[in-house]
Parts: structure tokens; C-alpha cells; sequence
């Protein structure tokens, strides 16, 4: 009887939270409406506001100079890079440091703390800005040129205080968990971001996103003992109520890669769920005026370890229910957690195909197959990032991993800004 | 290291001018813009006229079903056997009180027993098919109330959509049908509910995937209703749109395939999936249904599938022949009518109902029942369809005045036509289904058996389903005192409890479908043969005898 029940309680809980998750990751498809709203609305041609976009760098030489020369050809007309370099950097400061000769709206600013990472080199650049809006991008993403007259439309159409516009990995055919990686980016961006826009509590992700400087002075930049100072960033600005608009094109998305080996994926997932307990523990989203607003933040920022638990429970589940006696009704509460993971397996699958639509890939037989078979193996290195977080929060490691072993690990790891 | 940015004072933010024009860029912007930008499809419940319409026809139709419930039509066995199974499960004896053979999947009495719950907690002797007819007028209710939704949804004028209503509704032929406890009636509930839902007009993908789970709740409550799910599918797919459909409808297939996969989940839980011996299995349900002897050809005079359209033909021949006329009018000007392929989901549920009637396949009478709303949608639907020809079409801007006169006229003529047809038949059926008192013998058989019986508890009876509930509230013991009379020859555990046969029993209740089906019983057939009546009620075909077996009662 006790075991009854206790199965039923864990049962039912877990059916709860797969299928809020799958509601929210949902959102953007709910309506005609809702899809459309998601998109960046026309610009009218005229220009209202001025950017300063930071590129911070990091050995990051063989790939710097591409970037920039991509983001001056913007269509926009007011804008100034400023690249953050290393003081120990010496190879990427020269990339950095001929673009700006050739180019007047290039900056460098050079970063000379002793321990280095992207929030304290954010920082270190921005009493430098002179522009209206201060965007983030990283030294290896592919910016559309279109972008910038999109954004200061709507920051000028709407009067927000952020605009975040979509990310997007794209290289889903490099291997099983890129795949993944690749399909979580796009209900993110596509989908999820937009709910917690509306809802006003929002992580924000670690590039392509726009804040007003002023606002971005009045809250003192980014925290630079936060390992996830993107979702820092986003959780303080909208708890104090400024207005988050997120919009995604996708022709106008910032393209990224997936991590290179499945290790380093898994320390930057690591890196991610330590940086959202962080933030939990931080409590700047106590402040957010509703009830339903702090339990979204609640749960949202808790996510890593709700996913890490149900990822080890379901099967458990399924297997008491078919092999131990229990009464009928209770086999069958055991089986709804399942049926909510079924859900969102048959939306993912369709999810592959909008994406590949969208990004005029072609989406083989094989990458669904991959996309199923993967399932349950990716949950796995979840639910390990999200153990090895805890564990490295309660020893108090947070500084940014791989940070002593200065090298080329460390461009990456420091730019690898991962929402889920 | 330096770099000029264009000149400060054009950078200035022109927020307040900006800010009214507001166009939609980014979720949080709809948000605040939707409203004024494009407003929402105006709210069914918010529109005066509709609630009236629909609460007043709604009245009539209660009014119409409701008042003689209990009296007419005569008891169904059918009725018995789902209204008992009920029972059965609110007192917590399984899925039915003899062992539960997957014949039908339980979601239907379940749902009856919840609906029966409070009463039967208040006054357990209301737990009889005549009393508790009168929960049917909830699902009555809300399946007259969704038809109207539903023809709203398909873009039918007001006043189709109350027709379809009130044809549903106070058809003699639903008024019968509708009054009996029939798993039908439930599953044609929840089929309405998946249409409401795939029409919805802001195509949410919850409402789609909510029409899943209705269809899905739809056929676990009866089977045949698997037969209407494709045109169910055609509706949300003409209903949804370009960028989402693949979404919704992915998401309402999924939904209704796991939930529909309970059934068997619960029968494998049981292990009582495939055939074995000992136990019952679902193969073997299905196996039963499938091979059930077909009853003929529906239009070859003398089969029993023509003796069911008769019978349904007798209470109203409108909504069956006008409904299928609708539908082909709507086939035909499928190209021209806008009307017609807006009611392209109700009309290919017509047709795929229609086809499956006319193979040579087992027929059952509540078959109907599942086609009802359907019909009476495509013949509002056609109704409306015509009116408009009459009324608009060819029509210019410049129209003489005696022309516009001369439609009016032949609009009017013809609604006064139909309503001279319909009208005096409706009454007589209708009048009857509200005065005549077609169970009087079954209530006094019961009552019978209730105060002239000696000692009910150690008697033995043989009667059928619909009579089985009242001898429970009289005391016998449910099960092997009081028996489903069939029973007593196909399942062995009631078999081994009569090693001597007949002569283990003390009574036989030969109800008209005891009569007609004892001829392939033997244990029945031989309690007949062996008894005398002891009492009579009523006369002719529909008489219930209540017959004492020979010798019985003395040395048990």
C-alpha cells in the first residue's frame, strides 16, 4: 500500500513537470498568432538608435578577423566594435589590432585582469561604449548583415529595455549529440524564450542579445563571479521589470557550431547548471512581483536537476509498474510520466522537420533515427552535467572551468554559452 | 584603437514617438498590441443572441426528452447490461459483476457509474435503467449544445445552427434513442467534443491535441467510433493552419493513439492480452465482434438489417433520408457552395457511416446514433445552402424589387412547406414518447417478485438485464441468485453452481428478449419448457411472464 502510494506521488509529480516543460517548449507553435508575433517585424528604414557591439576574444586569432569583417558589413549605419582582448593574448591583439587600423569603427580594449573571464572582460569595456545599445557577440558567430536594422526596429517599435534575437547551432548532422544540441537550441530560441519574455522573467543567452547601455550601467554589467552571466543578466533586468522582447528570423539568426567532443559539451552544460544554481541561490528573482512569475523563475532555474532526477526515474518507473504487483490504476499513474516523454519525443521529431524546413537542410531518415535512439542516451549526459554541477557547487568550485590550463581550451570553453 | 561614432546627438532614442505605432516585433510586444492591432474572434459565450438561441432550444429539447423518460421506449437489454456493469463498478466488484470478457472497452459504463455516483449514494434503489435514464439527458444536454458550437464553428448562420440543434434534438428518432442508456449516446458526446475542438477558431494546438484525447476518450467509451475519426482529421486539417498543422496535427494522432493504447496496456497489466487458457483475453473480444453473423443487406426486404432500418424509419424518416440528401446536395455543389466544404467533416462522417450500413456486415439498432448529429448538421447545412441560392445568389446590386419580393416569397413558401411536413409527424412521435407508458409490465414484474417472492435471498432467477437492477434493490443475491439469463448456458462460473440444471432454479422472468433468444440457450430454454406462469403482465408480443419452475424450491 505505502509503495502504492509512494509510486502514485513521484508518479503524478514527474507527469506535472514533463508536461509544463512540454508546454512551454511548445509555446511559440500554439497559434498562428503566437508563431507570427515570434518573428522580427519589418524595419521602416529609418534608424533610431546606435550600437556598440562587443566582441570578446580569446585565442580566438584564426577566427576574429572573419568576424569582424562581417559584422562591418552590416546595413546599419551607426555602430562601433570593440574588441576585448587579453593582456597575455598577444596573437589575437594583433588581429584585433589591425582590423581596428583599418577600419575607424573598430575598437580594442584590452582586458588586464590576472584571472580572466567573459563577464569581467564585458565589464572592462563597458564605461568604452558610446553607442545607445550595447550587443554581445562572440568572436567566432556568423551575424546576418540585415540584423542591426532589425534590432533597432524593435527596440524602437516597442520600447524595450533588451532585445535578444535567436541563436542557433546548426551543424546537426556532425554527430548523435549535436543533433540534440542543435533541436534544444531551436525550441529555445524558437519557442521557449518568447514564454518567458511574456511572463517577464527571462534568461537571457550569451549573444545576439542588445541591452540600452544606460540601463546596463544602472545595473553595474554583468556579475563577474557568475558562471552564467547571460541568465545573471537577463533574471536581474526582468525581475526589476524592464521589458525583454526576443525575436527570431531564420534567415537573421546568429549561427553557431556545437561543442567538438561530447567531454566538452558536458563542462559546458556543467558550467551552465552551476551557473543557474548560482542565480537561484543569488534570490534577484525574489523580487519579481508575481506568484507565478517566481515560480516559473523557481522552476526554470531549478530545471537541471528536475531533468537530472526524471531522467533516472521514468525508466525506474516503468519497470515497477511492469514487474512488480502493484493494483492496475496505480500501474497505469506509472505510465503517464512515459506518456508525457512520448509527447515531446513525437514533437521533437517534428520539431526536426520545422528545422529542417527552415534552414533548407536536409533532415535524412537516419538524423530521426538518431534523434529517437539518442533520446535517452543525451538525457543521460544531462542528468551527469547536472550531478557534476551540484557536486562542484557544494565544493565551491565555481571558478570558470579549465580556467588554470590557459590555452586553446579556453577560448572555447569561455564562449560556449549554452541555454537549453 | 579609436574609432568615431556618428555624431552623438542622432543617436537620442525616439521612444514616445515610436511607441504608438507598435507594430508586432517580439512576443512581449503582442502581448500589449494584439488587442487594438487585430482584434479576436469574437467568443461564442459572448454573444447575446447565441446563448439565447441555444438556451431556448436547449429548454425544448430537455423539456421533449425529459418528461416520460422512464416510461418509453420499452426497457432495453442493452440498457440493463451497461446501467448493472455501472453498478458494478461503483460497488467496487471490477468492471462487471460476472467476469469481464473485453466486449466492449469499460470506458463507457465507467463513465455511467460516475454519473450515477450521487444519486446512487442517495437512494441505492434509484439504481434501475428506468430511473437512471434520466442522467442521459446531461449527455443529451451537452451533445445538443455541442452540435450548435459545432455548427457554429463550420461557419453555419445562426439559424442553421439552431436548426441542427433542434434536429438533433427533438428528432422523434433522437428523442427515442437519445432516452436510453446506450454507450452511443456517451461516445457521440465526446466525438462532438473532438469536432468542437479541431474547429476551434484560434486554432490553438492544445485544443487540437485536447480533440485527440476527446476522439480517443470517443472510442474507448465505444468502438465503432473509430469509423468517424478520419473525418475528424479532415476537419482540423481544413481548420488549421499552414505553419502549425504539422504540430497540431502530429500532436492530436499521438494523443489519441496513447490513449487509446490504455486499453490494450490495461489488458497486458491483467495478462489478459492474448487468447490463453483459463482467462479471457482481448483477442478474443475482438475476435467475437469481428465475426459476429452479419445481418443482411440494409435494402433487401427480410433481413434483420432491414427490419433495423425499419425501425428507425417508423419514429422519423426526416433526419435519416433528409440528412443523407443534405449530404449529397453538399457533395454535389462541393465546388460552388462555400457551405459545403465547410461542412466537408460532418458530411464524410455521413458517408463513411452510410457505406459501413450499407456492407452486409452485423447492424445493431443504436447504429444510428453515431450518424445523428452528422445528419442533422448536413441537412441544416443543405437547408442553409439552399436559402442562399434562393436568396442571394445571381443576385446584383441593381436587383428589381419585385425579384428581391418574389425570393422572399418562394423562401417563405418553401419553410412553410417543410414545416407542414414535419411539424403534425414530430408531434404524433414526440407526443407519444412523452404520454405512453411502455414499461408498465416491467415495473409491475418487478414489484411482483419484490412483495409475493417468500424469501428472495435463496431464490434463484433467471431474468434479463434490463429487470436484473430491480431484483438486486429487492433483495436477491446479484450474480447467482438473480441472473442474466444467458448467463446461465455461457458462463461456467454460473454453469457449475446449476449441476442439475433447470431444476437449481426457481423462476423465469420471459421478458420478450428472454422468448427470442432462449431458442439457442438450452439451459434457458429448458426452464421455459419446464415452468408455468405464475403471473402475467401486459398482453401480445410484449407480455412478461413471470414463470415458476416445476418442482423448484424444495429439496435445494
Amino acid at each position: 500500500m505505502l509503495t502504492s502510494v509512494f509510486i502514485a506521488v513521484v508518479s503524478l509529480a514527474l507527469f506535472w513537470m514533463a508536461a509544463f516543460t512540454l508546454w512551454w517548449q511548445m509555446h511559440a507553435w500554439r497559434t498562428p498568432e503566437v508563431l507570427a508575433s515570434t518573428r522580427f517585424s519589418r524595419p521602416d528604414g529609418d534608424e533610431h538608435v546606435s550600437f556598440s557591439l562587443l566582441l570578446p576574444a580569446r585565442h580566438e586569432q584564426a577566427v576574429l578577423d572573419h568576424t569582424i569583417q562581417r559584422l562591418l558589413e552590416s546595413s546599419h549605419d551607426h555602430f562601433e566594435i570593440i574588441v576585448i582582448v587579453g593582456h597575455d593574448d598577444p596573437e589575437t591583439t594583433a588581429v584585433a589590432e589591425r582590423a581596428a587600423e583599418r577600419d575607424p569603427r573598430v575598437r580594442v580594449v584590452v582586458d588586464t585582469h590576472e584571472k580572466k573571464n567573459k563577464p569581467k572582460a564585458m565589464n572592462t569595456a563597458l564605461p568604452h561604449c558610446r553607442g545607445d545599445v550595447v550587443g554581445v557577440f562572440d568572436a567566432e558567430d556568423q551575424v546576418h548583415p540585415e540584423l542591426l536594422s532589425h534590432v533597432d526596429h524593435a527596440f524602437s517599435a516597442t520600447g524595450a529595455d533588451v532585445v535578444q534575437g535567436g541563436v542557433q547551432l546548426i551543424n546537426f548532422h556532425s554527430s548523435w549529440y549535436s543533433l540534440r544540441n542543435c533541436l534544444e537550441y531551436f525550441f529555445w530560441f524558437r519557442s521557449r524564450l518568447h514564454l518567458h519574455a511574456q511572463k517577464g522573467f527571462i534568461p537571457l543567452g550569451g549573444n545576439t542579445v542588445f541591452v540600452r547601455t544606460k540601463v546596463l550601467r544602472e545595473a553595474d554589467g554583468w556579475d563577474p563571479h557568475c558562471l552564467a552571466e547571460d541568465c545573471d543578466l537577463g533574471v536581474r533586468l526582468s525581475s526589476v521589470g524592464k521589458k525583454v522582447v526576443v525575436a527570431y528570423d531564420s534567415d537573421m539568426v546568429t549561427r553557431e557550431e556545437t561543442p567538438g567532443s561530447l567531454m566538452s559539451l558536458m563542462k559546458q552544460r556543467t558550467r551552465w547548471n552551476q551557473g543557474f544554481l548560482q542565480v537561484y541561490r543569488k534570490k534577484d528573482w525574489k523580487q519579481l512581483p508575481g506568484f507565478r512569475q517566481r515560480l516559473l523563475a523557481r522552476y526554470t532555474l531549478m530545471t537541471p536537476y528536475l531533468q537530472a532526477i526524471s531522467g533516472v526515474i521514468i525508466p525506474l518507473n516503468v519497470a515497477i509498474a511492469l514487474f512488480l504487483d502493484v493494483p492496475v490504476g496505480v500501474a497505469f499513474i506509472t505510465f503517464l510520466p512515459a506518456v508525457t516523454a512520448f509527447v515531446t519525443f513525437v514533437f521533437e521529431v517534428v520539431g526536426l522537420h520545422d528545422f529542417g524546413k527552415q534552414y533548407g537542410l536536409r533532415v535524412r531518415f537516419v538524423h530521426y533515427f538518431k534523434l529517437i535512439v539518442g533520446g535517452p542516451f543525451y538525457q543521460v549526459l544531462l542528468a551527469f552535467a547536472a550531478v557534476r554541477a551540484v557536486w562542484r557547487e557544494q565544493r565551491g568550485r565555481n571558478d570558470w572551468e579549465l580556467t588554470s590550463h590557459v590555452g586553446a581550451h579556453l577560448a572555447h570553453v569561455n564562449r560556449e554559452d549554452v541555454p537549453a | 584603437m579609436t574609432s568615431i561614432l556618428p555624431a552623438e546627438t542622432q543617436t537620442k532614442v525616439k521612444v514616445p514617438a515610436q511607441r504608438t505605432a507598435a507594430p508586432t516585433a517580439g512576443s512581449t510586444s503582442r502581448t500589449t498590441t494584439s488587442g487594438s492591432a487585430s482584434p479576436a474572434p469574437k467568443r461564442l459565450r459572448d454573444s447575446r443572441p447565441d446563448l439565447i438561441l441555444c438556451g431556448l432550444l436547449l429548454v425544448a429539447i430537455m423539456i421533449v426528452q425529459g418528461w416520460n423518460i422512464a416510461d418509453y421506449p420499452t426497457l432495453s437489454d442493452d440498457e440493463g447490461t451497461y446501467l448493472a456493469q455501472a453498478w458494478a463498478v461503483q460497488e467496487g466488484r471490477g468492471l462487471a459483476h460476472y467476469t469481464y470478457w473485453y466486449d466492449h472497452p469499460p470506458l463507457g459504463w465507467i463513465q455511467i457509474a460516475v454519473l450515477t455516483w450521487i444519486p446512487a449514494q442517495l437512494a441505492p434503489e434509484s439504481m434501475t435503467v428506468g430511473s437512471m435514464r434520466a442522467v442521459m439527458l446531461v449527455i443529451s444536454a451537452i451533445s445538443a449544445i455541442l452540435v450548435y458550437v459545432l455548427g457554429r464553428r463550420l461557419s453555419l448562420p445562426r439559424w442553421a445552427a439552431g436548426l441542427g440543434m433542434a434536429l438533433f434534438g427533438l428528432s422523434p428518432l433522437s428523442v427515442v434513442l437519445q432516452r436510453e442508456i446506450f454507450l452511443d449516446n456517451i461516445a457521440v458526446m465526446w466525438t462532438l467534443l473532438a469536432f468542437c475542438l479541431a474547429a476551434s477558431p484560434n486554432r490553438h494546438l492544445w485544443h487540437h491535441f485536447g480533440a485527440g484525447l476527446a476522439a480517443a476518450a470517443a472510442v474507448l467509451t465505444k468502438e465503432t467510433m473509430l469509423l468517424v475519426l478520419p473525418a475528424v482529421l479532415l476537419t482540423m486539417w481544413r481548420h488549421s493552419h499552414r505553419d502549425t498543422r504539422k504540430f497540431a496535427i502530429t500532436g492530436a494522432i499521438t494523443a489519441c493513439t496513447l490513449i487509446g493504447m490504455s486499453y490494450p496496456l490495461f489488458a497486458l497489466l491483467k495478462g489478459e492480452l492474448f487468447p490463453g487458457a483459463g482467462h479471457v483475453s482481448l483477442w478474443d473480444g475482438i475476435v467475437y465482434q469481428m465475426s459476429r453473423p452479419g445481418s443482411g443487406f440494409i435494402l433487401t426486404e427480410g433481413t434483420g438489417s432491414y427490419g433495423v432500418l425499419q425501425s428507425w424509419l417508423y419514429y422519423d424518416r426526416i433526419l435519416p433520408l433528409g440528412g443523407l440528401a443534405g449530404a449529397l446536395l453538399l457533395l454535389v455543389t462541393w465546388r460552388w457552395s462555400v457551405t459545403a466544404r465547410a461542412l466537408a467533416g460532418p458530411a464524410l462522417a455521413v458517408a463513411i457511416l452510410a457505406g459501413m450500413a450499407l456492407r452486409p456486415g452485423y447492424l445493431p439498432a443504436m447504429y444510428v446514433l453515431q450518424a445523428l448529429p452528422f445528419l442533422a448538421l448536413v441537412l441544416a447545412g443543405g437547408t442553409a445552402s439552399v436559402t442562399h441560392g434562393v436568396l442571394r445568389r445571381w443576385r446584383s446590386a441593381t436587383e428589381r424589387r419585385p425579384v428581391t419580393w418574389a425570393r422572399h416569397v418562394v423562401a417563405v413558401v418553401l419553410a412553410a412547406a417543410a414545416a407542414a411536413y414535419v411539424v403534425p409527424r414530430w408531434y404524433d412521435g414526440n407526443h407519444t414518447a412523452m404520454t405512453f407508458n411502455a414499461n408498465a409490465p416491467y415495473q409491475q414484474a418487478a414489484k411482483w417478485l419484490g412483495s409475493e417472492v417468500d424469501n428472495p435471498a435463496d431464490t434463484r432467477v433467471l431474468v434479463d438485464d434490463a429487470l436484473w437492477l430491480d431484483l438486486v434493490h429487492e433483495g436477491y443475491k446479484p450474480g447467482l441468485g438473480v441472473i442474466w439469463f444467458y448467463k446461465a448456458d455461457l458462463d461456467p462460473a454460473v454453469t457449475k453452481t446449476m449441476p442439475r440444471g433447470w431444476r437449481d432454479l426457481d423462476y423465469v422472468v420471459a421478458s420478450p428478449t428472454v422468448r427470442r433468444d432462449a431458442v439457442d440457450l438450452p439451459n434457458v430454454k429448458a426452464a421455459m419448457e419446464n415452468s408455468t406462469p405464475v403471473v402475467t403482465f401486459g398482453t401480445g408480443e410484449d407480455r412478461i411472464e413471470i414463470r415458476k419452475i416445476q418442482g423448484a424450491g424444495g429439496d435445494r
